[in-house]
């Protein structure tokens, strides 16, 4: 399932990206090849011997809703500078953070942080009218998943690296836990519970306590220490299995509860973001939590019987 | 005041330091050779971590590049008409997407619905039900089963994903009864 799940995403992406791509060149979203029509003025006046200068581009709701074929209505103004050398005239102009696509993306691809290209025609004192000729634009989403790809990769490295402390402080923790007989006591008071979900996991288990701390944190909202607690009872588990590469149905069973996430107290992102409003969202969380977490157990019982997905 | 961030507080603040000093504490009571028991049990976090990269760089980038073809935007206009059929709204269809494969894609839209409909506002409540009541159906996968060199994941990802699919309709449907 996972595998064309993966690569479903994988191919999906790819679709995507080139019809997208291929949706840009049909409509010529980029205008690839005619310059953008700007009026440029001069505040100190046009030296014709300055190697840059200060001029102020200005680019009217109506050029660019002619030029893009896409409705604007706000006129746009930049502060920018006149590169003129031998080989000719360059403008350059910041690309503010609010600039509307196609726009942005012909910016962004000019190279530097400010848009810039070459201009024709000869200035003069006043308001010059001008045209920017921007460098190609030409598969933006392919580029787009390439380097998501590379990026993503990393991040990947970068959380996993970030995971080491973490798990080693709490697995350090549950060795003590262990020698100390204190897992022990935890299983043997929660089992008669926590086995009618886990059947397969023999009375006494250790897995059965790192099931319970697990599900316990998962509940606190102490998602840091959840998932050393979660990836210390699926090691538990493990020693179960007769078949090292497939997962078992007490490991997808806790895999669901985890995904459904049986949360009491809401993920400490969400309530940095949501500030005081989170209070009101604490019945419609719970409710939520609960009905899908019943849902997740559901599945995950009736799901490990089909044929398809029993375990050989 | 906040009641969630005075009980994360609190859990932090006392939970926390409980685990850290009664496990121990006990262990020598119990007399365990605790730092020991310890480093041999920490030695692990470092193996694990390691074991996971290769299922976070496979689960992780076929999700990256999903989210940069605009994938989203295409499915979110395919599946408009026949999620309005079941008073689904159009504006959470990315969130209810999204959730399973990111957790901080989520976040950042429930950020940008914030900024576009404000806090009050009951999508905003909708999105942010569906973040806070499921989880990173896809990276809690890589990890947990990444952990153990599990491949064969068998029947965890239909159920991870009927549990979210149900959980996305649940968010909906409870908040507009909560404050419809």
């Amino acid at each position: 399932m996972l595998n064309y799940i993966w690569g479903g995403l994988i191919v999906l992406s790819l679709i995507f990206a080139l019809s997208s791509d291929i949706n840009d060149f049909a409509r010529d979203t980029y205008r690839n090849g005619t310059p953008l029509p700007v009026t440029v003025s001069f505040p100190n006046e046009y030296d014709s011997e300055a190697r840059r200068q200060d001029v102020r581009v200005r680019l009217p709701a109506d050029v660019y809703q002619a030029h893009f074929g896409l409705p604007q209505t706000v006129n746009l103004a930049w502060d920018g500078t006149l590169v003129q050398n031998e080989d000719g005239r360059e403008l350059r102009f910041a690309s503010g953070a609010d600039l509307p696509e196609p726009l942005a993306t012909l910016c962004a691809r000019t190279g530097d942080e400010d848009c810039r290209g070459p201009t024709a025609g000869d200035p003069t004192l006043g308001s010059w009218t001008t045209a920017v000729a921007f460098r190609p634009v030409r598969w933006v989403k392919m580029d787009a998943i390439a380097s998501a790809a590379l990026d993503f990769a990393e991040t990947a490295v970068t959380l996993a690296l970030g995971l080491i402390g973490g798990l080693g402080l709490w697995m350090g923790l549950l060795k003590i836990a262990e020698a100390s007989g204190m897992l022990h006591a935890l299983v043997r008071v929660t089992q008669p519970l926590i086995r009618l979900l886990f059947p397969q996991v023999p009375r006494d288990h250790p897995a059965l306590g790192m099931i319970v701390l697990n599900l316990s944190a998962n509940m606190l909202g102490l998602g840091n220490a959840a998932t050393p607690l979660g990836i210390k009872a699926m090691q538990e588990l493990q020693t179960l299995n007769s078949n090292e590469d497939t997962a078992t149905d007490p490991m997808v069973m806790l895999l669901a509860m985890n995904t459904a996430s049986v949360q009491i107290v809401p993920p400490v992102l969400l309530v940095a973001i949501m500030g005081l409003q989170i209070n009101q969202l604490f019945f419609s969380i719970l409710i939520t939590t609960s009905l899908s977490l019943i849902v997740a157990i559901v599945a995950a019982k009736t799901l490990g019987r089909l044929k398809r997905f029993r375990q050989s | 005041m906040n009641i969630f961030q005075l009980i994360i507080d609190y859990a932090s603040a006392l939970v926390l330091p409980a685990i850290l000093v009664g496990f121990p504490l006990y262990g020598m009571f119990k007399k365990v050779r605790v730092y020991e028991e310890f480093v041999e049990g920490a030695k692990e976090g470092f193996n694990v971590a390691v074991m996971i990269i290769p299922y976070l760089i496979a689960i992780l980038f076929a999700i990256g590049m999903f989210r940069a073809s605009g994938a989203l935007d295409f499915l979110t206009d395919g599946l408009r008409p026949v999620l309005a059929f079941i008073r689904f709204p159009a504006e959470v269809i990315p969130m209810a997407i999204v959730r399973p494969l990111t957790g901080s894609g989520s976040a950042a839209i429930v950020l940008d619905m914030i900024g576009q409909y404000g806090e009050d506002s009951i999508l905003v409540k909708m999105a942010a039900t569906m973040f806070g009541s499921t989880e990173t159906t896809f990276y809690v996968i890589a990890v947990y089963f990444g952990a153990v060199n599990i491949k064969k994941t068998r029947h965890a990802v239909p159920a991870g994903l009927i549990a979210d699919v149900f959980a996305m309709l649940a968010a909906v449907y409870v908040v507009l009864w909560l404050f419809g």
